[in-house]
């Protein structure tokens, strides 16, 4: 409706001043990639003791370490992206429970503390104190993936970010990073059968991730003006169409391809490339997906 | 009390001395404002038309900046004004992200979020805003919402089907009223924004919070 007004009225802003530039910048890309894989292992090593108890019993110590490592840099870089890093501890003190940040912060912290028991038990070997605690663990890791959505929700003028399509997003990006990492860390320590479960993970959340983005691709500019104006910039010769189909193509098409081949060939070295393709395009979906409104102007 | 506000378009002649009584009035640091008037000019020479509308925070009853901020640095004062307590705030940009009406920016002195207050502090002293003394047209004007008799009630009343908030469809319920706007003055998609052809300056963006 916008477009037909502006041919008609011609209105143009001859006199404003600067618009502020990005806000939340690649920071907040890495911060979401780090959560993703930080919570996707303990998905995948909870699905994997269930499914092949045998194959991945020997990965409690590392995917401990590797969900602590990303879980801290996931932290890091959130408190980086604060203007005031030094007032972090306000969020424990002046605790708004309305605010997705600080709901975020208790149970990423809680989560934080849970890995470190986590890599405690599977230090002093105690494997029935830890499959105990992994599906605590698991449970905390959906409501911690899943919060960074929440929180995209609550930025009201952003309207691209619609609750539940990111919600799943943030799902299938866990669970697509979560495989991916599983089966590089796995190595040889995994059965076939193991890292062809991880496989089939790995390539239908790309399938579902990749349906969502294109059912927003081309059916979100009938919902709203605001998302038809936002999706302008990966359509056509917009600031990001060549990263928004590069990341498409590396974080979701060419893994699933690669699985298939993977599958065909029994090659693990193919399944190896399709997962970090996946970890590289992925970074890439996300910083397209964050960037894009917000250079939409608001007023 | 539920202060509010309202800018009669109709008055606006873009003389911006409320851009500037603010600026002044508050400190407001340089590349940032909490107050702007935005001239849209409308039409194909020689057609045309200027527009004046003057932007601030819209103080929403259901504020997406109060409920996101993690440690309620804005808040709700009694009198309705959505306040900000600087040395409570993070600097985590929740509030910008949020804003439907770009009202809040990172100051880039004390890195914090700020914003308009309806000068808050002056109302405390039972003064209006520096905006609204500074207008030489009373296009601005401020009052109880709730009071019948306060000026900005009698004006509503006067122009029923003429009062306009911007971007309702957000359900903020925005205690900010315009008279006189249409969709070229209130809807920031409705004109275009060319780079680089703005009147006194080539700058169309500048970092968020200075150099962060």
């Amino acid at each position: 409706m916008v477009h037909e007004t502006l041919a008609a009225t011609n209105a143009v802003v001859t006199l404003d001043v600067a618009l502020p530039g990005i806000v939340w910048p690649w920071l907040v890309t890495v911060n979401m990639w780090a959560k993703s894989i930080g919570t996707g292992v303990i998905f995948m090593l909870f699905m994997l003791l269930r499914m092949h108890p045998e194959s991945a019993k020997s990965l409690r110590l590392s995917t401990a370490i590797v969900a602590f490592i990303f879980i801290n840099i996931f932290l890091l870089f959130t408190l980086a992206d604060l203007h005031q890093p030094f007032r972090m501890w306000h969020i424990f003190v002046h605790s708004h429970l309305t605010s997705s940040i600080t709901v975020g912060a208790w149970m990423a912290t809680i989560f934080l503390g849970l890995l470190t028991l986590l890599m405690f038990f599977a230090w002093k070997k105690n494997d029935e104190a830890y499959d105990k605690l992994l599906l605590w663990v698991a449970i905390l890791a959906i409501p911690v993936t899943l919060y960074t959505a929440a929180l995209m929700a609550q930025c009201t003028a952003r309207e691209l970010w619609q609750m539940p399509t990111e919600a799943a997003q943030m799902i299938l990006a866990a669970l697509l990073a979560g495989s991916a990492t599983m089966i590089l860390l796995g190595g040889d320590k995994l059965s076939s059968e193991a890292k062809n479960t991880l496989g089939v993970v790995l390539g239908l959340s790309a399938l579902m991730a990749f349906i969502i983005y294109m059912s927003e691709y081309i059916f979100g500019p009938m919902k709203a003006e605001e998302v038809a104006a936002v999706l302008d910039y990966v359509k056509g010769d917009g600031q990001y169409t060549v990263m928004f189909w590069l990341g498409q193509w590396i974080a979701y098409l060419l893994p699933m391809l690669l699985i298939l081949l993977s599958r065909v060939s029994k090659s693990e070295s193919i399944l190896k490339l399709a997962a970090i393709l996946a970890l590289v395009g992925l970074a890439m979906v996300k910083h397209v997906w964050l960037m894009i409104p917000q250079l939409l102007p608001m007023s | 009390m539920q202060l509010g506000f309202l800018v009669d378009l109709h008055l606006c002649m873009g003389c911006k001395g409320c851009e500037i009584a603010c600026k002044v009035e508050n400190e407001v640091p340089l590349s940032t404002w909490r107050l702007r008037v935005k001239y849209v000019d409308v039409g194909t020479f020689p057609e045309t038309r200027r527009t004046f509308t003057p932007l601030r925070c819209n103080h929403c009853e259901n504020a997406p900046c109060e409920r996101i901020c993690p440690v309620s640095a804005l808040h709700y004062l009694e009198n309705g004004i959505v306040n900000i307590d600087k040395e409570r705030c993070i600097g985590c940009s929740g509030c910008v992200m949020a804003c439907p009406y770009g009202a809040i920016y990172i100051d880039p002195q004390t890195q914090t979020a700020d914003k308009c207050t309806y000068c808050a502090h002056r109302v405390a002293s039972s003064m209006m805003p520096a905006c609204v003394v500074a207008c030489p047209v009373q296009a601005n004007i401020f009052g109880d919402l709730e009071d019948p008799t306060s000026n900005i009630s009698k004006y509503i009343q006067v122009h029923q089907g003429g009062i306009q908030v911007r971007k309702p469809e957000k359900g903020t319920n925005p205690h900010h009223y315009y008279v006189g706007g249409g969709n070229v003055t209130l809807n920031p998609l409705a004109s275009h924004r060319i780079d680089g052809h703005s009147l006194f300056t080539k700058i169309t963006t500048l970092p968020v919070g200075g150099h962060h």
